[in-house]
């Protein structure tokens, strides 16, 4: 890649600092596959698996993409037309989904199980409303920001 | 540590999920955004407040206590924080001049990594794969938001699981 004004301006006084630049090496034909699948957001990477948010023409969902294969896999009873998502994180193992969405006015928390497709509401103690969330690799761990009276708080979840 | 019964959707019954705020900065009341869990979940990187700009904080998810990164100030304000398994990687975004630039600090070097996209492209959201060997970025190409996977494989050295954390040096 030939260096541009911004990477010349940008990597010169980096370099001046000790430190060691990176270039970024597009992997295909997965960008292409997620090109194909239109508007992406809010990327999770764990283990094999990549989830996202996806979608045409303003109705996004929630997506998860087997990298082994480059294909997305069947999420049965997560998305739903009249739900807006804001966050998802996954698991190591590609088995649970933590996600915020909006539904009816109301912004949730919830987790999903690929094994026995299966949604799970988290209600926030105190009542909060999330935004961003982020599992551990295990899936046993998840930290959520909450907005609470007007400020920003991350609450940490123990999940069975 | 309380226990929540959970208000059940549909047939899944869960008990036993508990909650508990994360641990306290030593930074005052200021809020708290973007969490970020190492792998192991042992590590919690967030954004928090300092001089009125967005900085990030990493800390012992059980202790509170907060692990020094050497190569990130001046470079604020930060967003989008991903760790690596053990934490040896932290990836975020940071402020360059008037650019977003992509960066890894590797905590067991204490050496800054910045990550150039191609084209001189702008990062807008990052999450680093655990083990550290690919990066998603959520960037803005031809005017629509799109999610790309980079390959750093041969650049970084791994960050595996099961592994021993990474003590700074």
């Amino acid at each position: 890649m030939k260096p541009g004004p911004f990477l010349i301006a940008v990597l010169l006084p980096l370099s001046l600092l000790g430190c060691s630049p990176v270039s970024l090496r597009p992997l295909e034909p997965i960008n292409r596959a997620l090109e194909q699948a239109g508007v992406g957001r809010e990327p999770s990477l764990s283990g094999e698996w990549l989830a996202m948010i996806s979608g045409r023409q303003g109705r996004e969902q929630v997506v998860l993409v087997d990298l082994r294969q480059n294909r997305p896999v069947p999420l049965p009873g997560l998305n739903r037309p009249d739900a807006k998502p804001i966050s998802v994180s996954v698991d190591r193992s590609g088995e649970r989904l933590a996600l915020v969405r909006q539904r009816d006015g109301r912004t949730e928390l919830a987790l999903y199980r690929r094994s026995i497709q299966g949604l799970q509401s988290l209600p926030l103690e105190p009542a909060g409303v999330p935004n961003q969330v982020s599992l551990s690799g295990d899936g046993r761990l998840l930290a959520v920001q909450v907005s609470r009276g007007g400020l920003w708080q991350v609450d940490l979840l123990d999940l069975p | 540590m309380p226990l929540l019964a959970l208000s059940l959707a549909g047939c899944n019954s869960w008990l036993g999920v508990s909650r508990r705020p994360a641990p306290p900065s030593g930074f005052g009341m200021e809020g708290r955004e973007d969490p970020a869990l190492s792998g192991d979940g042992r590590l919690l990187a967030s954004l928090v407040e300092r001089n009125g700009r967005s900085s990030v904080l990493l800390q012992e998810r059980l202790s509170g206590k907060v692990l020094p990164l050497r190569t990130l100030n001046g470079q604020q304000p930060h967003s989008s924080p991903s760790l690596s398994w053990n934490g040896r990687y932290l990836a975020l975004i940071v402020q360059r001049g008037e650019r977003r630039l992509a960066m890894i600090e590797d905590r067991a070097t204490g050496r800054p990594h910045p990550l150039l996209l191609p084209g001189g492209q702008e990062p807008q959201r990052l999450s680093l794969a655990p083990d550290g060997r690919r990066l998603a970025v959520q960037l803005t190409r031809d005017g629509v938001r799109r999610v790309e996977l980079f390959d750093l494989g041969g650049q970084l050295e791994a960050d595996l699981a099961p592994g021993l954390p990474i003590q700074p040096r």
